[in-house]
């Protein structure tokens, strides 16, 4: 009787959880199986699958590509996610550490300034950000970068100190009795174990700065084009927009970050992992 | 030379607490030297601060001849164990090990050679490979304290290092780190709450209580000549009985309506008669069997309230006027509980203490 029940409600999880996750796959396959139709299907029958009538090969990647100068937009793209989130994690597990170890005033108010740049919105400093950058020539895929680690850096400051306060010092004493100064203590215990939350950080970082729309069109133009931004042009004049060339990217715009995601998986999973067990 | 000297230190934190009270200390070479006290005492603060781990506010420390107050933890050639091992956990038992002679910059293959040797002394030889996660508690310790003997330093410095171990392991760690330090040619510092490690592994005892050294002395003689009531009640387990009493005539204790001769004790300073005074005894120096008796002696009574069975012997819990008096006796023939008994004080082994100062008065 228990063991019927217990299959009946392993069922039930199972069954949500496929709903769930096709919930959230089904825009993905969406636009993966949409790219492969000529243009004039997706927006007639955006939900059927590709068949004799409406396959387009891979004639939507060619024009899309040939359109929308892919490759220097992924050039650009990938220099600054890459350049982004490289400082977001140096920069702010140092930080993190910093203000965590060291006790004072001056480092609480900079750890409560982290945790409030998290619940300021964009939209609010939008403005004001764009005018500054440009005053100060940030305004250049170099300059996005430190914009970026500015706009990461109250999410990454806190989880980074939310680990940190987990480490115990006298790990940090044992290697200070070993021969290490603060700095070779940093990058050869403490970053180390740091690992897990700094994947985390540097794939939440990643997702956001690579899809991210609005910062760069505000704040470099159309002088580097960034992925969304490049594809944001395939619309024409007069609302006309070419939706396979646009699904066609997008399904190329999104196979690096999935790749970097699935590849970082295993580290996400140790760092929610670690720390759940004593020692 | 790894001579250890203290001079008057203080250490005052930045709210006021006073944890270290005008500590003064010399600690020999190759000394096995044990800081003992309950919590918040000021031992381990102590032990931080000759690691350089912690500030000193005021005073001097002074390795060999050397003033260190102002030294780097890692210049000051000291090797700590830590209670909660502090292994890098994402290196292996060999890295782990490594780590401070690699900082150090020494060839490879002598840290091959040194890591073996450490390993070999602690039967970790076995474990190089693995991660600290994959190891148990006592193999932990184990490779923390080949992380400290590795590097060869004059002191080492033990935090509690055996308090996170069930007591079966921990019985055997301490046999094997006073080993350690028979065979290794450094000072040892070790800093313990458990009275039994101090009592068993110290050449010399630091008994301290809220920042101020109590007494400094051999375990021999912190047990039978505590200074005062604290190392009378801290040392020895179960620890010493005190009873309520008023010193009479220069030779009598008065406890209630019994009268104990005490003969003609070397008294640091006598009491005036009508003194009020605590009289300590041991448990094990409370005689309950009758054939032991000394006729000249008064016996006393009280009643057995718990009988705590321990194998060959019996500790029991005596209620004997106000107080109530822990008892060590053979097992054979003890007492049960609710029955009166008759016991006497082994005299020689009593000790009196003034009751306002707490200090003895022997």
């Amino acid at each position: 009787m228990t063991k019927k029940r217990e299959k009946f409600s392993h069922a039930a999880v199972y069954i949500i959880l496929i709903l769930m996750a096709a919930v959230f796959l089904a825009p993905i396959f969406i636009v993966l199986f949409n790219s492969f139709k000529s243009k004039l299907f997706i927006t007639s029958e955006p939900f059927a699958f590709p068949n004799k009538e409406t396959f387009a090969g891979l004639e939507n990647y060619i024009g899309g590509l040939s359109k929308t100068g892919f490759f220097s937009a992924f050039g650009w793209s990938l220099f600054i996610t890459v350049g982004s989130v490289a400082a977001i994690v140096f920069f702010t597990s140092m930080t993190a550490w910093y203000i965590t170890r060291v006790k004072n005033k001056f480092t609480s108010f900079l750890y409560y300034a982290f945790v409030f740049s998290m619940i300021v919105p964009f939209q609010m400093v939008m403005f004001t950000m764009v005018k500054t950058a440009n005053a100060l020539k940030l305004d250049n895929p170099l300059g996005i970068i430190l914009i970026y680690l500015g706009f990461g850096a109250g999410l990454s400051v806190f989880m980074f100190s939310g680990f940190v306060k987990g480490v115990p010092i006298e790990i940090e004493e044992a290697a200070m009795i070993d021969g290490c100064g603060p700095i070779r203590t940093f990058f050869l215990v403490v970053f180390p174990i740091m690992k897990p939350t700094a994947i985390t950080v540097a794939i939440l970082n990643a997702m956001w700065i690579w899809n991210d729309y609005l910062l760069p069109y505000l704040v470099i133009g159309t002088d580097y084009k960034t992925i969304p931004i490049a594809i944001q042009y395939l619309r024409g004049g007069y609302g006309s927009i070419d939706m396979g060339a646009m699904m066609a990217m997008l399904v190329l715009a999104i196979i690096p970050i999935v790749i970097f995601y699935l590849f970082c998986q295993k580290y996400i999973i140790k760092g929610v992992v670690a720390g759940a067990v004593k020692g | 030379m790894s001579s250890i000297t203290l001079k008057n230190i203080f250490k005052t934190y930045p709210d006021g607490f006073t944890a270290v009270n005008n500590l003064s200390l010399k600690i020999e070479d190759r000394e096995f030297v044990v800081l003992v006290g309950p919590s918040g005492c000021g031992k381990s603060t102590t032990l931080r601060m000759i690691a350089g781990l912690e500030e000193i506010s005021s005073g001097e420390l002074y390795i060999g001849e050397k003033l260190v107050n102002s030294v780097a933890p890692k210049d000051r050639d000291i090797a700590m164990v830590f209670q909660s091992y502090a292994l890098y956990p994402d290196k292996t038992v060999y890295k782990n090990i490594a780590f401070g002679l690699e900082r150090r910059k020494t060839p490879k293959a002598e840290i091959q050679k040194r890591v073996a040797e450490a390993a070999k002394i602690l039967d970790i030889e076995h474990l190089l490979d693995r991660k600290p996660r994959a190891l148990s508690g006592g193999q932990r310790q184990r490779v923390a304290l080949g992380r400290a003997i590795v590097r060869s330093p004059s002191v080492f410095l033990f935090d509690e290092p055996l308090s996170n171990l069930d007591a079966k392991l921990r019985t055997a760690m301490r046999s094997e780190i006073t080993k350690l330090h028979k065979n290794l040619d450094a000072t040892f510092i070790y800093v313990t709450h458990d009275q039994t490690e101090a009592m068993t592994m110290g050449d010399r005892i630091v008994v301290m209580r809220d920042g101020v050294v109590q007494q400094v002395a051999s375990p021999q003689e912190l047990y039978e000549r505590p200074c005062n009531m604290f190392v009378a009640g801290f040392i020895g387990s179960p620890q010493m009985n005190f009873i309520d009493g008023v010193f009479k005539n220069g030779e009598t204790v008065l406890l209630g309506n019994d009268e104990i001769n005490l003969g003609k004790l070397p008294f640091k300073e006598k009491p005036e008669s009508g003194k009020k005074v605590k009289l300590g005894v041991r448990p094990e120096n409370i005689v309950t069997e009758k054939s032991r008796f000394k006729k000249d002696e008064p016996i006393l009574k009280g009643k057995v309230s718990i009988c705590e069975l321990m194998g060959s012997e019996v500790i029991l819990y005596v209620d004997y006027m106000d107080t109530e008096l822990t008892v060590r006796a053979p097992a054979y023939n003890a007492p049960k509980a609710d029955e009166t008994i008759e016991f006497q004080f082994e005299k020689e082994k009593i000790r009196l203490f003034d009751e306002k100062t707490e200090k003895s008065l022997i």
